[in-house]
């Protein structure tokens, strides 16, 4: 189950995870320290969402919505008692009284996020893959809209604040770890073969007695209930937040960071994370400067998302499977030139006669 | 008697806006397999289009005229900005370039517009009410009603009958075959964004005039709405996307009416989970979509 | 009418086609033979612009013809019909032939001509018109996917391996059809495995072997080599 390449990736990718927690320490500046916490947390987040994109070949829009259930989960949970009388005013008698570690509230979360995916998703488990995107997406609506509107519990579109502030670099960079081992046992477990061999070819699988609903759901919860942990994560790091970080925006971000490092793999989700994080903070700092110097009559917003459009674009174009399309990196070789002039049946819809680079074998 | 006919005419109306949508998203899907996640900005292009020539003096049919036209021109410029480029890569490829396409034109619009709402010029009939067989409604749910069974019945005809249509259809099905007749791909893809943004500028008339404003974001609840009739009615099925449009219509207007008041804002959630409940018992939708199977 | 030299069709490291050249003379018959796997239906792929071959030069009527584009050879002249039918099974067997005339929509009296000439070669097309294609049986799939090629008023006709998964009684009348063709005048380039029934409406056969051609000439010589027979033909 695991074979040294496997083991290989995973000292390879828990290095950078280790290297940014020494290296916030050593430096000991604040920012850095926010940096890399953000850093861990998205790296859960990605990881997560390659848990199921990557081994169902399905694309998921869901999965902010569900760190959105276990942020709010985890802060019900946690936030103080008497807090909690003025922050969610309107709560529940039962949870009202509850104070919790936050530990404790951040693994709860999980759960709430793991069970509502659960419920919701097997039937949407059967769908065809475009219907099953859609319906996903169709979810993330959903679950926002409940945020937005069950005021009792997350204060409604308004800010929830009184989160006790859990979470340190120690403790992001060891469940993003954890997300890490995680994903990589499951990819190489039965239910992670069983399921990529149905992303490759559905009917054989099917052929061979794999149900692939079932297979896929399971993907589905555990995707779900990273990010639930995430959420709490997150939450117990920023202290307050409202339903608006839980939608599009967000979730064009980290489905960036995990198509340009590549869905197939566990090393794409992580780099990819890696990638973006450091791009963005340096557009930031250019949007920032931008807005000093007063080049633009208003304020430049949305920079960082059409670079990330852009590049997205850019990514799907010339290497469509990602950075890491295949391979995970203990198992990499050396690039290998991919145009030998390979004869290929025209696709069904092209608009020039087809180039003879063989294009990638269809990865999400 | 007038409750219910409020009700109908309700559906109709609001089936006709989602039939149309619904449509406009079916029609690529069916040729290219592809889900174009920047078809709800084609109503944001529609309505900010409107609002740029807010301004002018001419009579608004036309500038609705250009506001169609701005939707299908950009419907095209789709294909090539975000398909073309990828369509041979992946199918998960084309559905980010395509997420990718649509975050880039809200935020043109946030940069370069506002992200505040802006108001778009309607005819002073749209606020109009009407009375039908006793029941009080606006006019302009009565012209959706006439708009869409229009469109859709020259739509069916255009499908049915011309070789374009016939052509069309055989592409959905057996795309190099009908290459192998001739059929230029081209012409048949380009021509089905150009649908595809007829529909969406239709509609966008119509979604403009419940609010009177265009805001960046205003594409979310039409797309959604499009995907949701789509899935329901059979993914690549034409005829499964106006049902589906119909049936999400009367789901929502139904729930509307049923729920209490203080339910009332979560009805997305409820019409969500009888989604749900529709694809447990058919999970590829009401209706099946033209065959790729051969008998032999 | 049709001239191909040194065509080379890959799929990955494989060469399904290696140095083919063949020709069609105007109005003559010809038949690509060989075993499964030979490289035949590749072959005329690449002719009819379904594959995009990687070496190689396809002369249609003098005119060259360029990679992987099936557009463009039907309006040099060429229909194709594949070994899969592709007929549209949504679409009734009138809105089929009607589509095999789409290079002709500008001729609507043309295209009537052309849908009675094509009722009359196949009846039961006509019978069955208004039916959903996907609903006819094998048989008559054929012979509309020949007839809906037929529509485009052809110079050339590919035919991908037509008796494939056909009863006997049937591959007699269409390969009867196909002789019937070839007196009409048109040039006919044909793919099959049945090498008894082809060779005996063909004028001139090739026969290949691994991709390439290992034999050709007059339809009569390659009939009478029994060994050629026994060794790529299978019987």
């Amino acid at each position: 189950m695991l074979d040294r390449k496997t083991l290989l990736t995973l000292a390879l990718l828990l290095l950078p995870v280790a290297l940014l927690v020494l290296g916030a320490e050593q430096l000991g500046v604040r920012v850095l320290e926010r940096i890399a916490i953000n850093l861990c947390i998205s790296l859960t987040l990605v990881v997560g969402l390659q848990v199921f994109m990557g081994n169902s070949g399905i694309l998921s829009f869901a999965h902010i919505g569900f760190m959105g259930v276990g942020a709010y989960a985890s802060a019900v949970l946690s936030i103080p008692v008497q807090m909690k009388g003025m922050a969610l005013p309107d709560l529940y008698a039962a949870v009202a009284g509850l104070q919790l570690s936050p530990y404790l509230a951040i693994a709860i979360g999980g759960l709430v996020a793991a069970t509502v995916a659960a419920l919701v998703s097997y039937p949407l488990m059967r769908l065809s893959d475009a219907a099953a995107v859609i319906t996903s997406f169709a979810l993330l609506v959903v679950l926002h809209t409940v945020m937005l509107h069950w005021s009792e519990v997350t204060n409604g579109p308004r800010t929830l604040f009184g989160l006790p502030k859990a979470t340190d670099l120690h403790l992001a960079a060891g469940v993003a770890a954890g997300a890490i081992v995680i994903a990589l046992l499951f990819k190489e477990s039965r239910t992670g073969i069983l399921l990529r061999a149905s992303r490759d070819d559905e009917i054989a699988a099917a052929a061979m007695g794999v149900d692939i609903a079932k297979a896929r759901w399971r993907a589905f919860v555990l995707s779900a209930l990273i990010a639930g942990v995430a959420g709490g994560l997150w939450g117990h790091f920023i202290t307050s937040f409202s339903p608006r970080a839980f939608f599009l925006k967000e979730t064009f971000v980290i489905l960036g960071m995990l198509v340009i490092g590549g869905a197939s793999t566990v090393s794409g989700a992580v780099f990819g994370a890696l990638l973006v994080t450091f791009a963005f903070e340096g557009l930031r700092t250019v949007e920032a400067s931008l807005n000093r110097a007063q080049i633009f009559a208003e304020q430049v917003v949305g920079l960082t998302e059409v670079a990330l459009a852009l590049a997205m674009i850019g990514i799907l174009i010339l290497r469509p499977g990602g950075l890491f399309a295949t391979a995970e990196i203990g198992a990499a070789r050396p690039f290998r030139s991919t145009a030998d002039g390979v004869s290929r049946p025209i696709r069904s819809t092209p608009e020039e006669p087809i180039r003879s680079n063989p294009t990638e074998k269809a990865s999400p | 008697m007038t409750a219910a006919l409020q009700f109908v005419v309700d559906v109709l109306s609001l089936g006709g806006a989602y039939a149309m949508m619904a449509l406009g998203l079916v029609i690529v899907y069916g040729i290219l397999r592809l889900v174009n996640f920047a078809y709800g900005e084609l109503i944001m292009v529609a309505g900010y289009t409107l609002y740029l020539i807010g301004g002018s003096a001419l009579p608004w049919l036309v500038m609705a005229a250009v506001a169609v036209l701005a939707a299908i021109a950009t419907g095209i410029m789709t294909d090539y900005v975000a398909f073309r480029p990828v369509r041979a890569k992946s199918v998960t490829a084309v559905l980010i370039t395509s997420f990718a396409f649509s975050t880039l034109l809200q935020n043109a619009a946030l940069l370069f517009i506002s992200p505040r709402p802006r108001n778009v010029p309607l005819p002073e009939i749209f606020s109009d009410t009407i009375q039908i067989w006793g029941v009080i409604t606006p006019v302009r749910n009565v012209l959706t009603i006439v708009a869409a069974a229009v469109l859709l019945s020259v739509f069916a005809l255009v499908m049915k009958r011309t070789m374009l249509g016939i052509a069309m259809r055989a592409a959905a099905s057996q795309f190099t075959m009908a290459r192998m007749l001739g059929v230029p791909a081209n012409l048949v893809i380009s021509t089905a964004f150009a649908i595809s943004g007829l529909m969406a500028g239709v509609v966008a008339l119509f979604w403009l005039g419940r609010s009177g404003a265009v805001v960046p974001g205003i594409g979310l609840e039409p797309l959604l709405v499009a995907f949701i009739a789509t899935v329901i009615g059979g993914m690549r099925s034409l005829q499964g996307a106006v049902l589906g449009g119909f049936l999400l219509a009367f789901i929502d207007t139904g729930l509307n009416h049923a729920l209490p008041q203080n339910l009332l804002q979560f009805r997305d959630a409820f019409t969500f989970s009888l989604v749900i409940l529709i694809l447990l018992w058919r999970p590829e939708g009401l209706m099946r979509g033209p065959a790729t199977g051969q008998r032999t | 009418m049709l001239e191909v030299s040194a065509l080379e069709v890959r799929y990955g490291a494989i060469r399904a086609v290696r140095g083919v050249s063949l020709r069609v003379a105007q109005g003559e018959l010809a038949v690509l033979l060989g075993a499964n796997g030979a490289g035949k239906s590749s072959t005329l792929k690449a002719i009819a612009g379904a594959l995009r071959p990687a070496r190689g030069r396809i002369t249609l009527a003098g005119a060259e013809v360029p990679y992987g584009w099936p557009e463009r050879m039907v309006r040099l002249g060429a229909a194709m019909v594949p070994e899969t039918r592709d007929v549209f099974p949504d679409l009734t067997v009138a809105e089929n032939l009607r589509l095999g005339a789409f290079t002709r929509r500008r001729d609507p009296a043309g295209i009537a001509e052309d849908h009675a000439r094509v009722v009359e070669l196949f009846p039961v097309l006509g019978e069955r018109a208004g039916q959903p294609a996907g609903t006819l049986s094998g048989g008559e799939q054929q012979m509309l996917a020949i007839a809906r090629a037929l529509m485009s008023r052809p110079r050339l006709l590919l035919l991908d391996e037509p008796s494939l998964g056909l009863a006997p009684a049937i591959i007699e009348r269409i390969f009867a059809m196909i002789a019937e063709l070839k007196r009409t005048g048109l040039t006919i380039l044909l793919v099959e495995q049945n090498a008894a029934q082809a060779l005996a409406i063909a004028d001139r056969a090739y026969v290949m072997r691994l991709g390439e051609i290992a034999a050709s000439g007059p339809a009569a010589e390659i009939r009478a080599a029994t060994d050629l027979k026994a060794l790529y033909l299978g019987g």
